[in-house]
């Protein structure tokens, strides 16, 4: 009678502090489990939402295309990615024909990331400077230049979208008959490119800016006074101090911008549409669009590839820098 | 001095740079912060302008408004819901705040305070997420949200045209950020003032939550700011994984399409929801610049 009053008591007990049986049994794990229940949930997550599902495109990509019905069809191999290589498979754009520059995948998304990221880089690399520099309204200045970068990609696209819309935008009717541009600029594939580009540095310079402002405000500014008593010119301090100072951090930048880049879809998507400019993740979506899920697998691991060369080339030269940052 | 009265404006500013190379420095900075600060804004202002002029005298509108007509910044909530929109952003935004940072904060502990076997390989392993294109993860999310696919042979809830179905995929691809910003700020708390908490009867989960986390408010602040403007803002799952009913959680990225499919295109709508859309992210970066400039730069230094 007892032992069954005090087994309900520990019930009880249980239920009314559930949280702290809880927190007692974590308690008494070793610091090792302890590490691993705290990853758990993470890798929990991360193996639903991100592992699970590069294997499994990978895997589609090994398979043929199923037109009719859902899914994919039978086991393939690698064929889907020789073909899309050679040029054999027709896809909704070519991947890589040196012919149509402006509608083929792989140039459009070279050429958009490229030119947006050197571009990027040098106004980037002025509104650091500036900013660097103490003055009256320091803080509003960089506010008014980190704003378009927390402007939504939509309402980015939209802007230059409604700009260049003839009639609507001041710009396409001078740019028109500069012959810079065709006259509806925003159904053209090269220009509708350029027009993506140009967004792009609207919302992404300030980006650059920030991370080259880190380095920045790192270098040590006795090195300066040193320079001006030597009687160093602005020039020659941009170029013997701040310039190599600041590399890394650039370099950083960069390949951050340049990986952004090379994912392009949304701000084509908004301004023109996967059609007129696409991108390797446009040309995955179109394909995904028309159920060729297996062809635009295998293109997705196309982009993907396009980092991974980028972060090789990237890691080469760094390690290059800064085994001549050891000598 | 007196031969420099009857010199023109242009020779004796030309002359006062000669002699002072700085005052030229001076000049040029201030005129490329104008040109900065111009190229930032003009494209807000030029949508303001849009927005006020009333559709049927739009035609090359370029600095001034073409009539008077603030009356879209109303017709946009009466005519189409768009706050509603609005709401469902702000909604998913939250929730995959909450979930990242907790989530984020137990990881973000034990990578940055623990050292544990493995701890470099599963860092890499989280971090190496980011370098994949969203596309690469797109097909088989879309299967399993539609019910379409089995994750492992578990059913999994058909989560499409639910809030859930763009906070998952998000949650997790911005998780490396995240817990690489929370364990710098956990990895910098003194051990003594852990100690000092366990040995006052403190569980460890206890301490994570009473003695890190509070102390890198800072950080957590950061951390939470940066995901919140970047899922707000996203274009990709938040175009996909719904279908673009108001009413099936979709986000303002589609309350701003829905402007441009009708079959009169009123461009002042477009312009005023736009603006409007800017809103909430507007007054983040202006509360939180500080956080935002120092979350952006630490997620950078991870290389």
């Amino acid at each position: 009678m007892s032992q069954t009053h005090s087994r309900a008591g520990s019930i009880r007990s249980w239920l009314r502090q559930p949280g702290l049986y809880v927190a007692n049994r974590i308690e008494r794990l070793s610091d090792t489990q302890f590490v691993y229940l705290m990853l758990l949930p993470v890798f929990a997550l991360l193996g639903a939402m991100a592992f699970w599902p590069l294997i499994r495109t990978f895997v589609l990509s090994l398979h043929a295309d199923n037109l009719l019905g859902s899914g994919v069809g039978q086991f393939v191999g690698l064929e889907n990615y020789i073909r899309i290589f050679t040029g054999e498979a027709i896809l909704r754009r070519p991947l890589l024909n040196l012919d149509q520059l402006f509608i083929s995948a792989i140039p459009v998304t070279l050429i958009f990331t490229v030119v947006a990221v050197v571009i990027e880089t040098i106004l980037g690399f002025g509104m650091a400077l500036i900013l660097n520099d103490e003055f009256r309204g320091r803080r509003w200045a960089r506010l008014a230049l980190l704003l378009p970068w927390a402007v939504p990609i939509v309402i980015q696209g939209m802007i230059f979208y409604l700009m260049f819309t003839p009639s609507v935008g001041f710009i396409t009717e001078p740019l028109h008959s500069l012959g810079l541009i065709s006259s509806s600029p925003l159904s053209n594939s090269q220009d509708a490119l350029f027009i993506t580009i140009a967004a792009d540095i609207w919302k992404q310079s300030a980006f650059m800016a920030l991370l080259i402002l880190a380095g920045l405000q790192s270098i040590d500014r006795n090195l300066y006074d040193v320079a001006k008593i030597s009687g160093a010119s602005k020039l020659q301090q941009f170029r013997t101090i701040t310039f190599p100072l600041v590399l890394p951090a650039l370099i950083v930048a960069l390949l951050f911008r340049s990986i952004a880049a090379l994912k392009v879809y949304g701000t084509i998507e908004t301004i023109s549409n996967c059609n007129t400019v696409p991108s390797v993740s446009c040309l995955v979506v179109s394909m995904w669009n028309v159920n060729r899920v297996a062809s635009a697998a295998a293109i997705a691991f196309v982009v993907a590839a396009m980092i991974g060369v980028l972060l090789l080339v990237y890691f080469a030269a760094f390690r290059k820098q800064s085994a001549a940052g050891g000598l | 001095m007196s031969t420099e009265t009857d010199r023109n404006v242009v020779q004796r500013a030309a002359k006062r740079g000669i002699e002072n190379p700085e005052l030229v420095y001076r000049g040029v900075k201030y005129a490329a912060l104008g040109f900065f600060v111009l190229m930032s804004l003009f494209p807000l202002y030029w949508l303001l302008v849009l927005a006020l002029t009333p559709n049927t005298e739009i035609s090359n509108i370029f600095l001034l408004p073409n009539g008077f007509n603030p009356g879209a910044f109303v017709t946009i909530f009466t005519r189409r819901p768009f706050h509603l929109y609005v709401l469902n952003s702000i909604i998913i935004a939250s929730l995959t705040t909450v979930i990242i940072l907790v989530l984020g904060s137990l990881a973000g502990y034990v990578f940055g305070r623990y050292d544990f076997r493995g701890r470099t390989a599963l860092m890499l392993v989280v971090l190496v997420i980011s370098y994949f294109p969203p596309v690469a993860f797109l097909i088989p999310l879309f299967q399993l949200f539609t019910g379409n696919a089995s994750l492992f042979g578990l059913p999994f809830p058909e989560i499409y045209n639910t809030p859930w179905g763009i906070v998952m995929p998000l949650s997790a691809l911005l998780m490396p950020l995240v817990i690489f910003i929370l364990s710098t700020f956990y990895s910098q708390i003194p051990d003594g003032l852990e100690d000092a908490a366990r040995i006052e009867g403190s569980t460890r989960l206890g301490a994570l939550y009473r003695v890190i986390v509070p102390l890198s408010a800072p950080g957590v602040a950061t951390a939470g700011i940066l995901s919140f403007i970047i899922v707000y803002n996203e274009f990709f799952f938040s175009y996909l994984m719904v279908s673009g009913d108001v009413n099936n959680w979709a986000p303002v990225l589609h309350g701003i399409f829905q402007f441009q499919g009708s079959q009169m295109v009123f461009y002042n709508w477009m312009a005023a929801a736009s603006l409007v859309g800017i809103i909430p992210m507007a007054i983040l970066v202006i509360a939180g610049q500080e956080k935002i400039v120092s979350g952006l730069t630490q997620g950078a230094l991870k290389e």
